[in-house]
């Protein structure tokens, strides 16, 4: 996003500013963390005065939110849904599973660390993050996004090899379709 | 323990018809030691002559110092208000249960999870070897020997920060220069 002329930038400035404004959220809920998220959509603490909706499918989505524990079952199921997004596109680790494992960091099924599989934007710590918290872990992608350093989609296709190794290791009989982005 | 009158009534009637042993644990749940192969016979009187229609739960347990596998069948009549454990030893090494799907359909479910679970074999059980894992080709991950911790910290990528864990009250005690308190030194990880 960096370019020496002022012109790019103001044009820079003014995607940004309408990408961070409208961020469309998968609807796709792993975990137990899934369960926020209605409280954060709904009347009370209302996302979507901040632009945060939800969308329906993949290729119409911005932000993929992990909400809690990923098992090894579901990571599948994770990649396939994030290669299918259109850039650019944004994940959110949602809760200590995602961050370290949280209480199930010795579970034979579930992943420790989803940086190691997605690159991750941001991560929202709690067990459960309550919806203010959701909210600032938003709020915090999109100060992210305003300033330009939320490419990660960009970071993906150059880090392939080393995500594809990590997911291979954990994903056995991979039998999963190759896009060329 | 005064009125256990229809609990009684269910063990003698279970225990005499079987030649086993049994008691009663407290109002409204008793419980029989069975033999592995009289176990589908148990459950099929029980369902059709006294009316535990309901399969409430199977399932398994480990006894690693025992070699054995303890199998449990839950059944509950709705009319009696009475949940009956009928339990059973299965040897560990070479695990084979009846298959009682013939009895209730919703027992393949749980037979499949015990088969992935802990390699119990059910002949004649319907369904894929997958069920909740998905290319597992370590020992079923319930069975005690299976060293869960170690095989995370092989497949998955730990973030450091959890070596220096400690203890929310003895940190608390230590920096206040006070003794930790009776109830809590179950829990202590110092001693």
């Amino acid at each position: 996003m960096e370019n020496d002329k002022s012109s790019q930038k103001i044009v820079d400035y003014i995607q940004n500013f309408a990408r961070k404004h409208s961020l469309f959220v998968l609807a796709y809920g792993t975990g137990c963390g899934a369960i926020e998220i209605p409280a954060t959509m709904t009347s009370r603490y209302d996302a979507e005065r901040f632009g945060i909706r939800g969308a329906a499918t993949p290729r119409q989505a911005d932000v993929l939110l992990i909400t809690g524990y990923l098992s090894t079952k579901t990571l599948k199921r994770v990649i396939r849904v994030y290669e299918q997004m259109q850039e650019p596109k944004y994940v959110i680790g949602f809760g200590s599973c995602t961050i370290n494992g949280g209480m199930y960091y010795d579970s034979y099924n579930t992943i420790n660390g989803l940086d190691q599989y997605l690159p991750v934007d941001v991560y929202i710590n709690g067990c459960m993050p309550r919806p203010e918290a959701v909210i600032s872990g938003f709020v915090k992608l999109q100060e992210l996004i305003q300033d330009g350093k939320a490419n990660n989609g960009e970071l993906y296709r150059k880090n392939l090899e080393h995500y594809r190794t990590n997911q291979k290791k954990i994903i056995k009989n991979w039998k999963m379709p190759d896009y060329n982005w | 323990m005064t009125n256990l009158i229809k609990e009684n009534k269910l063990l003698d009637a279970v225990t005499t018809a079987f030649k086993i042993k049994g008691k009663v644990i407290r109002g409204r749940r008793v419980e029989v030691f069975a033999d592995k192969n009289t176990v589908s016979s148990i459950l099929l009187f029980a369902k059709k002559q006294l009316g535990y229609i309901h399969l409430a739960h199977m399932t398994c347990v480990d006894w690693i110092e025992q070699r054995e596998f303890e199998m449990i069948y839950t059944i509950y009549s709705p009319v009696e208000k009475i949940t009956l454990f009928v339990k059973t030893r299965i040897d560990r090494e070479n695990p084979v249960m009846e298959n009682i799907d013939t009895i209730w359909d919703q027992a393949n479910t749980y037979e499949r999870e015990m088969r992935e679970m802990f390699g119990i074999e059910f002949p004649g059980l319907i369904g894929e070897h997958d069920f909740l894992l998905e290319d597992w080709d370590q020992i079923p991950p319930m069975r005690k020997e299976f060293d869960t911790h170690k095989y995370a910290a092989q497949t998955f990528f730990s973030r450091p920060g959890r070596e220096d864990a400690k203890d929310v009250r003895d940190e608390i005690s230590k920096r206040s220069g006070t003794a930790v308190p009776d109830f809590a030194k179950k829990y202590s990880r110092e001693s």
